[in-house]
């Protein structure tokens, strides 16, 4: 997988979080369409990706996320015992687990990154978790000013 | 040949092919090889350019010498070959990452617990870089040979197909491929530590609950650990790609043996960094977003 950083942003705009969100297809992103078709208000920073599970995220995706320059990572899926595949989300919970202190080891904010479970009729918990993460990550700054 | 900071345990593992030297060495002509032929590092920089028909650079870059005994290997070098996990991936030596400089230099000559009064040495020394870089980041290698060290087998086979001139050819299975245990495909019950118990001699470790990141590993090494009985320690790195993180990959694999919730993973997997990216982290993702810090603040 290639880290070629992306495009950087022009540093007098306001900065605004870039945020990688992954959703499972069958609860978060369908909650997700929810949240748009209900009207709820959540801020436009994340990129929502949709996987078809959250068993299918290797830890990879999130680090190179961050590694090339995202500011935060949202991974939403079924609540553990929903998933449509028995057990990807406890996988996905498993992974999270060892990463969360990889992270903290290696001196990045665990703070940057949210794992949560919001099922297809839980458009408000989405839209609460987007907001919560958004807000984490404006409080930190941009994964970038650490670097330069 | 060329040592960057390591512990000569490549050029030994070299060495140890033994009888076949006798057939290996009369066709090689060595131009540099500290404590082995007596040229010194100017008579290397004295050869013209692409003058070497082949070069092994064993060790990660750690002090200025370092970097400019690479850059001069490469300029003299036709073809060079990264030798073992340190010159890969940055290896054990890499580790020293997860510090900042100051830090290791505290521990090192500072506060170094067999000295008093300790400090940092300036005369006669080259100076320490800030971060340990992976050495394909300050110059382009023609082959990696990873290992920890490299088995001699391996560097035969690599050294044979050199010398007649054809590409090396490796198999690019993982460590799994190569184990001869019993896999049962039953998920893991409860992560042990490697004192807990006694494992099963025929059974695989990773079932057993032992971590084993063999399945993340490539297998040039034939298997050597896990078929003796230990746990596979990621010594060869990710299997190609081989610049893929291995740390991540073993995350995940040992996510999906032991979809355990996560107070107990926590519990029994106290360094997953360590434990993950012990030979790749100065190439690992996470690795990189450290470097990036670490020379950030040099700035």
């Amino acid at each position: 997988m290639t880290t070629e950083p992306t495009e950087t942003t022009n540093e007098n705009e306001e900065w605004e979080p870039r945020i990688v969100a992954y959703c499972c297809n069958w609860c978060s992103y369908a909650g997700a369409d929810l949240a748009g078709t209900s009207r709820i208000q959540y801020p436009t920073n994340a990129r929502i990706l949709r996987v078809n599970c959250t068993g299918r995220l290797s830890p990879e995706f999130i680090l190179a996320a961050l590694d090339m320059g995202a500011d935060g990572v949202l991974v939403s899926g079924c609540h553990p015992g929903d998933c449509h595949y028995t057990s990807g989300n406890l996988k996905a919970r498993a992974r999270w687990a060892m990463m969360e202190t990889a992270i903290e080891q290696a001196g990045v904010d665990p703070r940057r990154v949210r794992l949560q479970w919001a099922s297809a009729s839980e458009a408000q918990l989405f839209a609460d978790g987007v907001r919560e993460i958004t807000e984490q990550v404006k409080e930190l700054g941009p994964i970038r000013s650490e670097w330069k | 040949m060329a040592q960057a900071s390591s512990c000569w345990g490549c050029f030994q593992s070299l060495i140890d092919i033994h009888m076949n030297l006798a057939t290996v060495l009369p066709a090689l002509e060595i131009k540099f090889w500290v404590c082995v032929v007596d040229y010194k590092l100017a008579d290397l920089e004295g050869y013209p350019d692409k003058s070497i028909a082949v070069g092994l650079f064993e060790g990660v870059v750690r002090t200025e010498e370092d970097l400019h005994l690479l850059k001069t290997m490469r300029a003299k070098c036709q073809t060079l070959i990264s030798f073992g996990s340190c010159s890969c991936f940055g290896g054990i030596p890499g580790l020293a990452n997860f510090s900042d400089i100051e830090e290791c230099l505290d521990v090192k000559f500072r506060e170094n617990k067999t000295v008093s009064g300790g400090e940092v040495p300036s005369e006669n020394v080259p100076a320490i870089l800030p971060v340990i870089k992976p050495n394909h980041d300050y110059v382009d290698f023609d082959i990696f040979l990873p290992g920890c060290p490299p088995t001699s087998k391996l560097i035969l086979t690599a050294v044979t197909a050199l010398l007649k001139g054809e590409p090396i050819e490796l198999e690019p299975h993982t460590v799994c491929h190569y184990c001869d245990r019993e896999k049962k495909d039953t998920p893991v019950e409860k992560i042990l530590r490697p004192f807990d118990g006694n494992a099963d001699p025929d059974r695989c470790l990773l079932e057993q609950g032992y971590i084993c990141v063999g399945s993340a590993t490539w297998g040039l090494c034939e298997g050597l650990c896990v078929n003796m009985g230990s746990t596979c320690r990621g010594c060869y790195g990710p299997p190609p790609p081989i610049m893929q993180d291995q740390g991540a990959n073993a995350m995940s694999m040992l996510g999906t043996y032991a979809p355990l919730p996560p107070e107990e993973i926590k519990e029994q997997v106290k360094d997953p960094l360590g434990l993950f990216n012990r030979f790749t982290y100065a190439t690992s993702h996470l690795g990189s977003i450290r470097i990036k810090r670490e020379e950030a603040k040099k700035k």
